[in-house]
Formats: structure tokens, C-alpha cells, sequence
């Protein structure tokens, strides 16, 4: 890739120039977009940029692999396309992006400002529509303004709580000359996110540490934001407490590690749930007691006190009262709160040994599982066991939003930071093949799986014709259970086995290899246990081409543990209306 | 009639901008707050702008409200200026019919 040379401030260019002479400067490697009327005065100097452009084939693809690029490297990712529809499709990666925390840059062309509230075609209000779901948006109509915009945009998406900017570009801003103008710093009265904790807060939250006996790590997806891993294993060991991790938190803290309770919430461990349940205090590290995780709020962890810190102060009792808030960037928060920890320790080390023996007695007692149909039919948990076992820890996976996505959480043994990446707030069907993209454009040299369910895999899949055209070998496991399968999971439990329109036949219509194949995949199929580890070994060695498997798999298979939308955490379930043996235990 | 509802008033002040009136009264739906008064005015510096916000904080504390406000990029400051509880001089003669 030829090296990025700075432009000089001063020299006279178009605003297009300007555009992307400020994406470089910003450091953009890649962007993924699709041009259209609008955007394109901006994709002339494409054409010679340095930046890598991938051509999707939508939009949304275009968004989601902005965000699964983002996930794994910790970086901006940038989409761009054009106004009117072009902008739209991108709404939905945004929305997903605000509610994962995703550092996301888009840019969209717009109408000619002269044109701008005309209803021109294709003109569409992208700034008012992405006010409810962006940390911050621009309308650019003054070309001189563009670099400055640019450069607050990546300051805005990457610090403080990360999340997406969308700049919308009027056309003739694109066409005038200007003045290139990259700012040497950037004030924003308005936005000043505070990184380094309070002492006090610290000392405090210390405090409470020392005086628990029971206490629980509930670590969320900041601490993979904000690269804290490392320092979270130091707090956990120095401690010696239990630690859950959420969906979006997997790989933040290792599974094989044993004080790792599993993840909690909704198809959480009956460990990590009866941790947060029982606990008498929560350490919150970049979480946000989201209602997946508290089950239903009143009844969430009735005895516990609560240290939270996140580094969005508007997440501090938004959803459940702290009694020690610590605002700021979790690493920092961590770090800071190790020597603090210690000192505290040093004068009052509580005993945990009998939480602990509780803890590992639900953990063994209660481990994840599946039964194996009798029929012979595959297992879908133990085709995503597999897929997990084979392909090592170091691989990344993405997956889409429903049955395959919870098995995916719990079944894959993830080691690291940065290898699971799902549409965790969003819920975003369709998420894991362009995210998958947008990850092994990132991680070139990892192994990049998708998960995917056959209702998830229709809705995206066209983005495999833009990995098989731009040389981006993912692999793509389809869980085909011809069904929307969670959906009809919840119609097996509460809607009496009525099953409304949740069956795809899809294992009739589309045909997936021959789908793929028509992409310029590989396609390859399994339906019978015994061919399982060879398909995935053959899948494994293909490194030239985007291959997709069509596992059809069993189509009853439910998700285990389960505790019911909007009832407690204490009603959790281990199987269909079977509660945990609570009075064998000791709690 | 007797409710927990409890009246604040903010100060907030903004960035003056196209879109910026929208981006609070947008928070303010989409969060459920409530808003009773709204009035924006200029300001000595021509780059901000006021407003003064009648807020009736029903199931959200004010704080969440403030911190929520605060997280708008183009909103600089917020000043709870809610008037202290007046002391009440009943200077109207009781009449009991």
C-alpha cells in the first residue's frame, strides 16, 4: 500500500479532496461504501487514495463490516455512501453500532444544499433521521468546513464511551474548491468525556470491596473497549471473587479460567445467574444492567450493594442505583483500583471461601449442556462445539441474532478479547456475514467464522460476492434448522406450539451451496454426525475462497438455561419447566 | 389531585445550530422525560444559545435527565436554576364560606 503523505494545509483542492485527504489523514486503511449520485464528486479522489475501498454490495453490508472491522482492531471504522436510500440502509448498522458502543464513522452525500428541504431526489433528512441513535451528527454544507468536521467526527467516535458520527455532505460542498484545513487540535465545548476516576471514588469502592463477602465481577463490553483485560485478571486474582462475564463481554476474561462463573442474563449459566442473584455486592465494570442480564429489575440482585463504573456517567443509576459510582475509563478505573484494593485488603481480608464453594458447587452441578437427538439428526450445539474446538481459540467468530447466537456464547470456549463479536443491544439479524467481512479485513491473518442461522443468512448474504470479488476468505457456518429458530422457541413455550409464520423450509429452498457456489464460495453441506469434524477439517483448509457449510441440523433444539422475558432471575429454567434443585443447595 | 411529580428548572446552554432545538426536544421524546416549558433565547455571545427547560421529573431522577442532557454534544452546560421552595406570605385574608 503506497505510504500516506500529509497534505499541506493551504493547498487549494475540491471539497471531495479535502474529504478524503482528511480520511487519511485520520489514518483510515479501509472503508466500506457503494457510490451513488451525491457521494460520487467523493469517489474521483477515491480512486487514487491511498485507502483501501470495498465495494459492497448494501449498504447495511457496507455498515456492519465498518463495525465488525472496529471490534477486532479497536479502531474507527468507516462506511460511506450516498443520499436518499443509500443513507437509510445504513440506519440500521448505526442503531447497532450506538447500542454496542461501536466506534463507527459514516459518511453520506446529500443533495445539493440549494436542493436540501425540496424533496430532491433522492434526498432524505439522514441527520434528523440518526439523531436518536448517534453520539454526534453533521450536515456539511461550507467545504472549507470538511476537515474540521472529519477530524472531530474520529475524536467524537473513539473516545470517551465510543459510538457511531454519522457527516453528511451536501454535493456542490463536495464540488467547490476550498482550502485544505486539518486542525492541529479540537475544542468542543460540549463534549469533554472524563477518563481518569475520582481518588476518592476509588478509595470507596475499595472500601466496599474489602468489607463483601459475597461478592461477583459483572463485566460488561467495556472492558474489551477499553483493552482492560490484562488489569481485570490482576483485580479477579488479587480479589479471588467470582466474575461473570455478558454477551458482549465473552472473551474478556477467560472461560477456562476457574473463578469464571459463565455469562449471566436471559440463557446465562445457572452459576453466573445465581452469582449475580445471591451476590452482596456487584463489582459493575463497564456494564450497564441491561434488562437481558437483570431479568426482571425489582427482583435483580436484592441483596446486593452496587459498584459501578462505567465511563458514561449517564449509565450510573439509569437502571439500578449505585452506592459507589466510579466515572471513567475502566482501564484506568481498574488500574487504579488495584494498589487501592490491596491497601484495603491488607487491613481487611474477607473470607470467600464459602461463596466460592457455593458458586463452584452450581458450577458443577449445573454446567452447560444439550441433549443429542435420538432421531441421529445433528446437534446444532454440538456442530458450534465443534466449530469452537477445532478451529482453536484464537479464531474470530461473529455471529447473527437468535438460537445459533446464544449457543455461539455459550458453547465456543472463548480465551480472548476481540474473538466474539455479535449485535448484543441491537439484536441485529443479519449482523455476522458482513461483520465477518469487516473482521477479517481487520484481522487478515485470523481465521474469521461466522455463525450464522439460515433467517439471519437470507437477510445479508449478498456480502459474500464482495469477499469473493476482494479476496477475504470468512467462513460461514449456516445453523439451518429451516426455522426462525428462537422465535419459534418462544412459540413452543408460550404461544402453545403455534407456530405463525416461523418456518423458512429452508432446507428445501434456497439450495446454500449452490447459493454459495453462485458467489464464488465454496459450498459445502453436512447432515450427519459422523461427517461433522471432516467438513469443518475440510472447510479449515480452505484459505483461498469464502466457504460456506450448510449444517442441517435438528430442528427442536431449544436454548438452555433460560429465564423468561420480563420474570426474575430466580425463575430461571434448566430445561422445559425444570427449575435448578435449589433446595440441594446451600445458598 | 396528588402526584410525585416534582418540577425542575434548567438552564441548559447550547451551541447555536441548525438542528440544535431538535436534538433536545428529540432526547427529551425519546427518553420519556417530560418537558412542561421550553424558551430559547440568544445569549451575549452569538455562538450559544439559552434555554430554559421546565422539567417534570416522574420516574427518572434529575440527575438522569442532566447526565443524559449533558451527553448531547452541543449542549455545553447545564444549571439547575429551580427556584428554592418560596416561603409562603399569605397576604390574602382567609375567607371560609
Amino acid at each position: 500500500m503506497a505510504k500516506h503523505v500529509p497534505t499541506a494545509n493551504g493547498t487549494e483542492m475540491t471539497g471531495a479532496t479535502s474529504l478524503v485527504k482528511s480520511l487519511e489523514a485520520a489514518g483510515v486503511d479501509v472503508m466500506f461504501g457503494l457510490p451513488g449520485g451525491a457521494i460520487l464528486p467523493a469517489y474521483d479522489p477515491i480512486y487514487d487514495s491511498t485507502i483501501r475501498h470495498i465495494l459492497v454490495r448494501h449498504e447495511q453490508g457496507a455498515g456492519h463490516a465498518a463495525t465488525g472491522y472496529a471490534q477486532v482492531t479497536g479502531r474507527a471504522g468507516v462506511c460511506i455512501a450516498t443520499s436518499g436510500p443509500g443513507a437509510t440502509n445504513l440506519v440500521t448498522p448505526l442503531m447497532d453500532a450506538a447500542m454496542d458502543s461501536v466506534p463507527l464513522v459514516a459518511i453520506t452525500g446529500q443533495v445539493p444544499s440549494a436542493a436540501i428541504g425540496t424533496d430532491a431526489f433522492q434526498e432524505a433528512d439522514i441527520r434528523g433521521i440518526t439523531m436518536p441513535f448517534t453520539k454526534h451528527n453533521y450536515l456539511v454544507t461550507n467545504p472549507d468546513e470538511i476537515p474540521g468536521v472529519i477530524a472531530e467526527a474520529f475524536h467524537i467516535a473513539t473516545t470517551g464511551r465510543p459510538g457511531p458520527v454519522l457527516v453528511d455532505i451536501a454535493k456542490d460542498a463536495l464540488q467547490k474548491m476550498t482550502k485544505y484545513n486539518w486542525p492541529t487540535s479540537i475544542k468542543l465545548a460540549g463534549y469533554n468525556p472524563k477518563t481518569t476516576p475520582d481518588a476518592q471514588a476509588i478509595t470507596d469502592a475499595a472500601a466496599l470491596i474489602a468489607q463483601s463477602s459475597k461478592p461477583v465481577f459483572y463485566v460488561g463490553g467495556g472492558v474489551i473497549k477499553a483493552n482492560a483485560h490484562a488489569e481485570l485478571r490482576q483485580l479477579v486474582e488479587l480479589l479471588g471473587g467470582p466474575v461473570v462475564t455478558t454477551l458482549m463481554a465473552r472473551g474478556a476474561f477467560p472461560d477456562s479460567h476457574p473463578l469464571h462463573m459463565g455469562m449471566p442474563g436471559m440463557h446465562g449459566t445457572v452459576a453466573a445467574v445465581t452469582a449475580l442473584q445471591k451476590a452482596d455486592l456487584l463489582i459493575t465494570l463497564g456494564a450497564r444492567f441491561d434488562d437481558r442480564v437483570t431479568g426482571k429489575l425489582s427482583t435483580f440482585a436484592p441483596n446486593a450493594k452496587i459498584l459501578h463504573a462505567d465511563i458514561d456517567p449517564a449509565e450510573i443509576g439509569k437502571n439500578r442505583h449505585a452506592d459507589v459510582a466510579v466515572v471513567g475509563d475502566v482501564k484506568e478505573t481498574i488500574a487504579a483500583l488495584i494498589p487501592a484494593l490491596k491497601a484495603a485488603l491488607a487491613k481487611n481480608k474477607p473470607d470467600l471461601t464459602a461463596w466460592l464453594r457455593q458458586m463452584n458447587s452450581l458450577k458443577s452441578t449445573y454446567p452447560l449442556g444439550f441433549d443429542t437427538p435420538d432421531d441421529g439428526s445433528l446437534s446444532p450445539q454440538l456442530v458450534i462445539q465443534r466449530l469452537g474446538q477445532i478451529s482453536g481459540t484464537d479464531t474470530i467468530f461473529t455471529a447473527g441474532v437468535g438460537q445459533h447466537q446464544m449457543w455461539a456464547s455459550q458453547f465456543i470456549s472463548y480465551e480472548h478479547p476481540r474473538t466474539w463479536l455479535n449485535s448484543g443491544g441491537a439484536g441485529t439479524m443479519g449482523y455476522g456475514v458482513p461483520a465477518a467481512m469487516g473482521a477479517k479485513v481487520g484481522a487478515p491473518d485470523s481465521t474469521v467464522w461466522a455463525i450464522d442461522g439460515d433467517g439471519c443468512f437470507q437477510m445479508t448474504n449478498q456480502e459474500l460476492v464482495t469477499c469473493a470479488l476482494n479476496n477475504i476468505p470468512i467462513k460461514v457456518a449456516i445453523i439451518n434448522n429451516e426455522s426462525l429458530g428462537m422465535v419459534r422457541q418462544w412459540q413452543t413455550l408460550f404461544y402453545d406450539s403455534r407456530y405463525s409464520n416461523t418456518s423458512l423450509e429452508s432446507k428445501r429452498v434456497p439450495n446454500f451451496p449452490m447459493l454459495a457456489e453462485s458467489m464464488g464460495c465454496v459450498g459445502l453441506s453436512c447432515e450427519r454426525p459422523e461427517d461433522l469434524d471432516k467438513t469443518i477439517e475440510k472447510a479449515m483448509s480452505i484459505n483461498d475462497q469464502p466457504v460456506v457449510v450448510d449444517f442441517r441440523v435438528h430442528r427442536d433444539a431449544m436454548v438452555w438455561p433460560m429465564v423468561a422475558a420480563g420474570t426474575s432471575n430466580d425463575e430461571i429454567m434448566i430445561a422445559r419447566a425444570t427449575a435448578p434443585d435449589w433446595d440441594s443447595q446451600e445458598l | 389531585m396528588t402526584t410525585s411529580r416534582r418540577q425542575h428548572t434548567l438552564e441548559v446552554l447550547v451551541e447555536n445550530e441548525p438542528g440544535v432545538l431538535a436534538r433536545v426536544a428529540g432526547l427529551f421524546s425519546r427518553r420519556a422525560f417530560n418537558i412542561e416549558t421550553l424558551n430559547v433565547g440568544p445569549t451575549e455571545d452569538s455562538s450559544i444559545s439559552k434555554m430554559i427547560i421546565g422539567v417534570a421529573v416522574e420516574g427518572h431522577s434529575l440527575e438522569q435527565v442532566i447526565a443524559q442532557l449533558d451527553k448531547l454534544v452541543s449542549v455545553i452546560s447545564i444549571k439547575d436554576v429551580t427556584p428554592k421552595a418560596k416561603e409562603v406570605h399569605d397576604t390574602q385574608p382567609d375567607y371560609q364560606n
